[in-house]
């Protein structure tokens, strides 16, 4: 269903040796990364592996202690803050929304900021990108309080994809989330990933995300990254990759996907 | 300002053809999507009259998002034929052609005047519930306070020596400084406006008096509740938004014990004390004055002091300080119990907290003033 990633292609966002230490707890060793063009990329972990630090690094949010982030060719530091909003987009946990504005103001707000659109223009976008996120337009007069969790996320989500960043960083989806909800959610992220050609990273530790629509998937175990398909990573040895994927939960999954893929 | 992204430079569409046939060559994204609106609409509306045959080639299109796709999927929508579309922009004006679009809803404009009207009723109705619940709340504290201390054991005392050392200890710096300042700006307005009578050594009885009866007391309750007050919202309101008030109640605790009652004890000790302390910085800051203005020895200074202050003047000032401390702490936890959902209503409530807080010390102390004055205290 989704298109193959091209592994000739050049990554379109690199980390090379990433190193981050909290005091002398040393988070990451030595991490290195290539996220390619088009692919949804998962990286998962155990609770306090490290995930949400990565996402951090990757999206040059923390600088980290060693190493170097590099994003479309550049380091990612020596980007312009204009630029980078066009390059990235960010859903954050608990959604991030501006508290003080409504949700149409919240996707409008990298618009208004941005580019020099009319505002009837940016309200017909911003109604658009509501649509995407699969919300109809009578959310956008709401404030962020007013909204359920999955609400959160879908407005988020059209907030993150307001100037069409070219990498769509996704920190726990469905976290929080029904398992319907999540569903839709993690059906949601496929069909842009799909249609827009978005490459997406997402920070998880929802298996049903996982087996779903991630093509690769990045472990992070002990400060290490193991980078591999699902499939090679189900015949890893390493004890902790191989009790996520082999667990109660993960056997959920795995039946889940098999009935969706066919077998495959 | 920076208005526009540069990626990866500067993105360019032309647009070329005439009649009723376009091209698209370049890229059509956010930064090329006012042109392109502004031509294409126009051509749309121009050709509209002729016939249906207008068409747009999209052959030579290298860059397409999704507001790009839905100035498409609109033209497309006035009878505009989208020709030789590339596979990945067939993908995504399918996904774009798809969705039901419905245009943003506005809330309904009131009118100026009516927006008065209604702010006034508001103002009014929320005003008058802030009264009953300060009545209400006030009445569950005194009642929670009362019960605690008919039974000592379920006094928590950890947790008011926490408060004491908090609220007390801890501001033992700045309300000290804060009463040497004080005594010193009375102590030079005292011999400025005294000097020309020849009485600028009553200067010692106006810093002694004043800041016994009056301002030790004040600005003691003031800094407290900027300090203490708000502190309390703070603490108590976090607790409420992230539902930690909530599992007391389910764990069998009330809120009004557990969190309310050893903030009240707490504070209702300590500004007795802060006051006393801080009358007696003030006596210091009156010493530095008659020292370097009056050029009264230190012994002298300490005999006019005990002339110039009667006991009732330090009790004056003493019996003011538990009232304000209670109104202080009730206001302060009242206002974090008030708290909802939202980490932007803590600050609103700290905010209202302080200032209700300084409001009524301000109020109820020019009401003791004249309650003493007609008391002969």
């Amino acid at each position: 269903m989704n298109p193959k990633p091209a592994r000739d292609q050049q990554p379109i966002l690199s980390a090379r040796d990433i190193v981050n230490r909290f005091g002398r707890q040393q988070v990451h060793d030595r991490i290195s990364l290539d996220v390619l063009p088009g692919e949804v990329l998962g990286i998962a972990g155990g609770s306090g592996s490290g995930k949400s630090v990565l996402l951090k690094t990757l999206t040059g949010l923390r600088r980290p202690d060693a190493g170097q982030v590099t994003l479309d060719g550049k380091p990612i530091d020596s980007i312009q803050p204009a630029e980078k909003a066009c390059l990235i987009g960010v859903l954050f946990q608990q959604g991030a929304l501006f508290s003080s504005l409504s949700v149409a103001q919240n996707i409008m707000l990298p618009m208004r900021e941005h580019t020099d659109l009319p505002a009837k223009e940016q309200e017909a976008i911003a109604a658009m990108k509501l649509e995407l996120a699969g919300l109809s337009s009578d959310v956008a007069v709401k404030v962020p309080s007013e909204l359920s969790g999955g609400m959160v996320k879908r407005a988020a989500l059209a907030r993150a994809l307001a100037l069409d960043p070219q990498i769509l960083f996704l920190d726990e989806p469905t976290s929080d989330l029904d398992p319907l909800t999540a569903g839709g959610i993690d059906a949601l992220i496929g069909k842009l990933n799909h249609s827009l050609g978005v490459t997406v990273v997402i920070v998880t530790h929802d298996l049903n995300t996982l087996f779903s629509i991630c093509q690769r998937v990045a472990v992070l175990v002990d400060g290490k990254l193991t980078i591999d398909t699902l499939e090679g990573l189900m015949h890893s040895d390493q004890p902790w990759i191989h009790a996520f994927l082999h667990g109660p939960r993960a056997q959920g999954a795995l039946s889940a996907r098999k009935r969706k893929h066919g077998n495959g | 300002m920076d208005k526009d992204c540069t990626y990866p430079a500067a993105p360019t569409l032309a647009i070329q053809g005439e009649g009723d046939r376009l091209a698209l060559d370049g890229v059509l994204d956010i930064h090329t999507l006012t042109q392109a609106t502004d031509a294409l609409s126009r051509w749309a509306k121009k050709e509209r009259a002729g016939h249906d045959g207008r068409a747009l080639d999209l052959k030579r299109l290298s860059g397409l998002d999704t507001p790009g796709a839905l100035l498409l999927r609109r033209l497309g929508e006035q009878g505009v034929e989208l020709t030789n579309a590339r596979a990945e922009h067939k993908a995504l004006l399918g996904l774009i052609g798809e969705l039901e679009l419905t245009p943003l809803r506005h809330p309904a404009a009131v009118r100026r005047w009516r927006q008065l009207v209604i702010q006034l009723g508001k103002g009014a109705d929320e005003a008058w519930h802030d009264a009953r619940d300060v009545v209400a709340f006030v009445g569950r504290a005194a009642n929670a306070l009362g019960r605690a201390l008919i039974t000592p054991h379920g006094l928590r005392l950890p947790s008011i020596s926490r408060q004491v050392a908090e609220t007390g200890v801890d501001a033992l710096p700045v309300i000290g400084l804060m009463a040497i300042m004080i005594s010193v700006v009375i102590g030079y307005q005292g011999v400025a406006q005294l000097r020309p009578y020849g009485g600028e050594d009553f200067t010692i009885n106006l810093v002694a008096v004043s800041m016994f009866r009056e301002m030790g007391v004040l600005i003691t309750a003031i800094m407290v509740a900027g300090r203490s007050g708000s502190a309390f919202t703070a603490e108590i309101g976090v607790m409420k938004a992230r539902e930690e008030v909530d599992a007391l109640k389910v764990m069998g605790m009330d809120a009004m014990n557990v969190l309310v009652v050893p903030r009240l004890i707490g504070l209702v000790i300590t500004l007795p004390l802060l006051t006393f302390y801080s009358d007696v910085m003030g006596l210091v800051g009156g010493w530095v004055i008659s020292q370097s203005l009056l050029h009264v020895s230190p012994l002298q200074y300490v005999d006019r002091v005990h002339h110039a202050l009667a006991g009732s003047d330090l009790l004056v000032g003493l019996i003011k300080a538990p009232i304000f401390g209670f109104l202080i702490a009730v206001i302060g936890c009242m206002h974090g119990l008030r708290v909802t959902g939202s980490a932007a209503s803590v600050g609103r409530e700290t905010t209202r907290a302080v200032v209700a807080a300084i409001f009524v010390v301000i109020v109820l102390d020019a009401l003791f003033s004249i309650l003493f004055e007609k008391l002969g205290l």
